[in-house]
């Protein structure tokens, strides 16, 4: 085959790729689209409507509305998160740094015991944790999620970013020791750029798990619309009366947006981070 | 290795934070339920009151034929999906490397789109898709004359198996995805190159030349999705309820009805120390495969 005839399959096969797994990741979102634009009461016509007849965005006035105020959430889950995520980042720096780079004697038991933390199920936890969060008085605000979140991520992104420092060749850093860098120095400026890409992914993991983390949220919130995040506040949009499927489906659409558009933006960091980490 | 004294302090130091975050609200927790597991526990978890029974929860659910078909459908249901979270995840992954420069970003967008979705968000959309009469799939087969009237994905039961799958892996695969890119991106460009001059076919590129280096990235995937999807709760709560009956009942969703429905917290709180204890032996078998794969200062 010529270069030119592998290069027109090539672009053919792709096009084809990118269609097929277009309809299997966005199509339940399309689908969620379509319902969010149907008159409230239509979306349970028979047989199924693809394109309303009388396309309307009321859903969206309701849900942004006074009624509802679902861009609260979104706002509750970017603090929330970024909480977390910050707080994550910092714990499982240290401790990856400890058990992956430094003569330390519990690295192993330190490494399996988070481990295993981290394979608690959820459901056990979530009583407790809130009878936690009631004692220090922190039910119904942010902290009441941003610690728990912060801490569930630590056993993945702490195993991440160590997975990362172990591929740091032990010279860089001794030579960097040699040159007179202190502690501090050294993991700034040699051991944190080659790991970047990696906390940048632990970074993503444990953001996006906070966004979407339910049952805690649900508990510690209480109903107050204050401090609910997106997951409880759309699901809260369902349950408050009969299943308002259009609603429901507006409310995902305005919260998912945000979250869609970070993935957009950051895009090139991923793709960057993921090259960066090429060059080894 | 060689421990240093010094060292092991620092080491101490750094570690402790995040240890003791995980002692308060993992540990604590699970040695809570350990705990109420020993009593007659129901409708209060106030255990100094409740009359201890030593093992005996633990003797009655393994005796109880509800618990070996959950704990097989929950070992099945992991199989299951991990197994096409991660070969769905690496065709992905490796789909965003074979498509031209220009389209990788794209590529890479749609497939991270359905991670960002919470999962009782995933759960009720999914609902909404399968429901036989207003959903879309089963009026999509129909209208392609593929089933002759929209199939019961949620009742019957082999099909609210085959449902959960299908909801499940919709986001597993997503995130299994991003875990591979970051592992196939590691791969030298000089060893898939010279693999392409020595003529070696795509597929034994992949499996001679690319896996061997991608296999660490493939383990922590492994680990990460079978520890979520041997805890899988919401997907499950939100798409059958555990139904029919309680074909599609996990261990976690078992416990919470148990737990949140029926008060029967020392039953619960058996379920839940079984399931950690079923997560904690895979988890550790991973665990030790990965280890191998770090190099520690010696």
């Amino acid at each position: 085959m010529t270069r030119r005839k592998r290069e027109i399959a090539r672009r053919v096969i792709s096009t084809l790729i990118i269609a097929v797994v277009a309809v299997w990741s966005l199509g339940p979102l399309l689908w969620i689209g379509l319902t969010s634009i149907k008159p409230q009461g239509t979306e349970y016509r028979m047989p199924v409507e693809y394109w309303p007849e009388n396309p309307t965005l009321d859903n969206y006035r309701t849900v942004l509305g006074e009624r509802f105020h679902i861009q609260r959430s979104v706002l509750n889950s970017v603090v929330v998160s970024s909480g977390a995520v910050i707080g994550t980042l910092v714990l499982s720096t240290l401790s990856a740094y400890a058990i992956a780079r430094l003569r330390f004697r519990y690295r192993f038991h330190t490494l399996y015991s988070m481990q295993i933390a981290g394979m608690i199920p959820p459901i056990v936890v979530i009583a407790p944790t809130f009878v936690l969060m009631r004692a220090l008085g922190l039910i119904r605000t942010y902290w009441a999620m941003i610690i728990p979140n912060m801490v569930y991520a630590v056993p993945l992104s702490s195993f991440l970013i160590a997975s990362y420092f172990a591929n740091v060749p032990f010279e860089l850093e001794d030579a960097a020791r040699i040159d007179g860098a202190g502690t501090l120095r050294t993991i700034f400026r040699i051991i944190l750029p080659i790991a970047a890409p990696g906390m940048f992914s632990a970074g993503v993991l444990a953001f996006l798990g906070s966004w979407g983390e339910f049952m805690l949220a649900n508990t510690v919130s209480i109903g107050s619309a204050r401090v609910e995040t997106v997951p409880v506040a759309v699901l809260s949009l369902s349950r408050a009366f009969e299943l308002q499927w259009s609603w429901v489906a507006a409310g995902t659409v305005v919260t998912l947006v945000p979250i869609i558009a970070a993935v957009l933006i950051f895009q090139r960091t991923i793709v960057s981070g993921l090259t960066a980490g090429a060059v080894k | 290795m060689v421990a240093d004294r010094a060292e092991t302090r620092i080491g101490l130091a750094l570690v402790a934070p995040a240890v003791i975050g995980l002692l308060v609200l993992n540990y604590y927790p699970i040695l809570q339920s350990a705990l109420y597991s020993l009593f007659a526990l129901d409708s209060s978890t106030d255990w100094l009151r409740a009359r201890f029974i030593g093992l005996r929860n633990y003797r009655d659910v393994m005796q109880s034929d509800q618990f070996w078909y959950t704990l097989f459908f929950t070992v099945g249901f992991t199989v299951v999906v991990v197994a096409l979270d991660i070969s769905l995840g690496m065709l992905l992954a490796l789909a965003t490397f074979y498509v031209p420069r220009g389209a990788r970003g794209l590529l890479r967008a749609i497939i991270i789109v359905p991670w960002a979705i919470p999962k009782v968000i995933q759960a009720s959309m999914w609902r909404w898709m399968l429901n036989s009469d207003v959903g879309p799939v089963g009026d999509l087969l129909v209208r392609l004359g593929i089933a002759a009237e929209p199939p019961l994905f949620l009742v019957d039961r082999v099909l609210a198996m085959g449902s959960v799958v299908v909801a499940y892996t919709w986001k597993g695969s997503s995130i299994a995805a991003f875990f591979l890119m970051g592992g196939l991106a590691l791969i030298p460009r000089e060893v898939i190159e010279s693999a392409i001059v020595d003529g070696a076919s795509a597929v034994r590129r992949f499996f001679s030349v690319m896996l061997p280096i991608v296999m660490p990235t493939v383990y922590v995937a492994l680990l990460y999705r079978s520890q979520d999807a041997l805890r899988v709760f919401d997907v499950i709560y939100g798409l059958t309820g555990g139904g029919p009956g309680t074909a599609t009942d996990t261990l976690s969703s078992f416990a919470y009805t148990a737990y949140f429905r029926y008060a029967q917290f020392g039953r619960a709180s058996t379920y839940a120390v079984v399931t950690f204890l079923l997560v904690a032996v895979v988890g550790v078998f991973y665990i030790g495969r990965i280890k191998r794969n770090f190099s520690f200062r010696e």
